[in-house]
């Protein structure tokens, strides 16, 4: 390949094509950068950190949501590459879009520890040990970049722009799965609505598209599992967790260190 | 955007699977065929809805039905495809959605990915279910073609 033709979507809807020349290893959002900076500085896409951390760079690329920067042009077999905007999502300017619903469903689900005793949560002096085989319960969620992909692939939110979305859903599960998070009945609860977890029909395409492997889909169904625990079997609350106690509060007056902390005694081997 | 305009962008994103995996396919299908026996469903309740003006209204639909020739057994035929997808899938998502089967447990993931969801005992199941759909299907094509004097 040496003449590489974008088909960019511009705001509107209107196709605009640029030809640019082909180098080895150039990515789509390379080539985005170059029709910027060379042919036509109005182009507007989102970018920042160029190697799939940030999440920024979501578009959809020949007809699947992916991140410019990880998609290498000659991974594409293709030598006219159509870029549109990530759907699911209103357009702001050509491939620039508003992510604020969906950040707005992230936030609806309360992504963050939750502790029944405020004071510790403000003022926290404690560390809080988790088992590895805890954390493998929850860490793949954890990866989540927010790039949006999920969101944008998924064909319930195509349709319903109050579903809580895939990405969402699965960050209220890894807190779901972390034995240190105190509102499992509050976010079971959030959960279990119509626009909730009931809305996904397992289309798969949110972990088919996610950069990180984060795989929505499951974590969908597992917290499904976790509702019907809830529902049907009357589970109350998080049994069963292995969760080491924090660290017994060590109150430091002024010139003084703390001890240090002796992990073995708060071990659950250990008891 | 206007609520209309969404909707109509979202319902065509919604139902193009292409270059998606194959459980995206097996949602299009399993949503299209849903549709297909709503629709049986109201015709064949209209149709029976016939018997309660009399024998007379009821020959009338029946020699209606039967004026579309081969059209009548295709249809059929369409609809007992629908329904054998829509059941087998269904069974799947019934395992997938409330008893979490097939969709693998929580990994640390390693490059290059693989989601374990879509992984290969959902493939398998996908396939299957094609499989035996498929034949079923052939089965009843003969079936109903039969009665048509075609096979």
């Amino acid at each position: 390949m040496e003449k590489l033709t974008l088909k960019v979507t511009r705001t509107g809807g209107k196709k605009v094509s640029y030809e640019l020349k082909y180098r080895k290893g150039m990515t789509v959002l390379d080539a985005l950068t170059e029709v910027r900076e060379r042919q036509d500085s109005t182009l507007g896409y989102r970018h920042s950190c160029r190697m799939g951390i940030c999440g920024s760079c979501g578009m959809t690329i020949e007809g699947l949501p992916k991140l410019a920067c990880q998609t290498q042009v000659s991974s594409l077999k293709t030598d006219t590459v159509s870029i549109e905007p990530l759907h699911n999502m209103s357009v702001v300017k050509d491939l620039v879009v508003d992510i604020m619903p969906f950040l707005d469903h992230h936030r609806s689900v309360r992504p963050f520890l939750m502790r029944r005793d405020i004071g510790e949560r403000d003022h926290s002096d404690r560390e809080y040990r988790v088992l590895a085989e805890e954390v493998a319960k929850f860490l793949q969620f954890d990866y989540c970049i927010m790039c949006g992909l999920c969101y944008a692939a998924c064909p319930t939110a195509a349709l319903d722009p109050l579903y809580t979305g895939p990405q969402a859903i699965t960050q209220a599960y890894r807190y779901l799965a972390d034995p240190r998070d105190e509102g499992w009945d509050q976010r079971v609860d959030l959960l279990d609505t119509s626009q909730g977890v009931w809305r996904c029909h397992m289309a798969g395409a949110c972990s088919f598209v996610c950069p990180k492997d984060v795989d929505p889909a499951k974590a969908i169904q597992m917290a499904r599992m976790e509702i019907l625990k809830k529902r049907l079997l009357r589970k109350k609350g998080r049994t069963g967790s292995r969760l080491v106690p924090p660290a017994p509060q060590v109150v430091a007056t002024e010139g003084t260190k703390p001890p240090p902390f002796d992990f073995s005694q708060a071990s659950p081997e250990s008891k | 955007m206007t609520e209309a305009r969404r909707f109509r962008s979202g319902l065509l994103s919604s139902l193009n699977p292409l270059g998606f995996n194959v459980e995206r396919w097996s949602y299009t299908l399993h949503r299209a065929t849903g549709v297909i026996i709503v629709g049986y469903l109201m015709a064949h309740i209209f149709e029976t809805l016939q018997l309660s003006s009399g024998p007379a209204a009821w020959a009338n639909t029946m020699a209606a039905l039967h004026s579309l020739g081969p059209l009548e057994m295709v249809g059929l035929w369409i609809v007992a495809g629908s329904a054998l997808y829509h059941g087998a899938n269904g069974i799947r998502l019934i395992l997938n959605e409330m008893f979490g089967k097939l969709m693998g447990k929580p990994i640390l993931p390693v490059y290059p990915y693989s989601p374990t969801s879509l992984g290969r005992n959902q493939r398998i199941a996908v396939w299957t279910i094609t499989a035996v759909v498929l034949t079923l299907w052939v089965w009843a094509g003969f079936y109903l073609l039969a009665g048509l004097g075609v096979v």
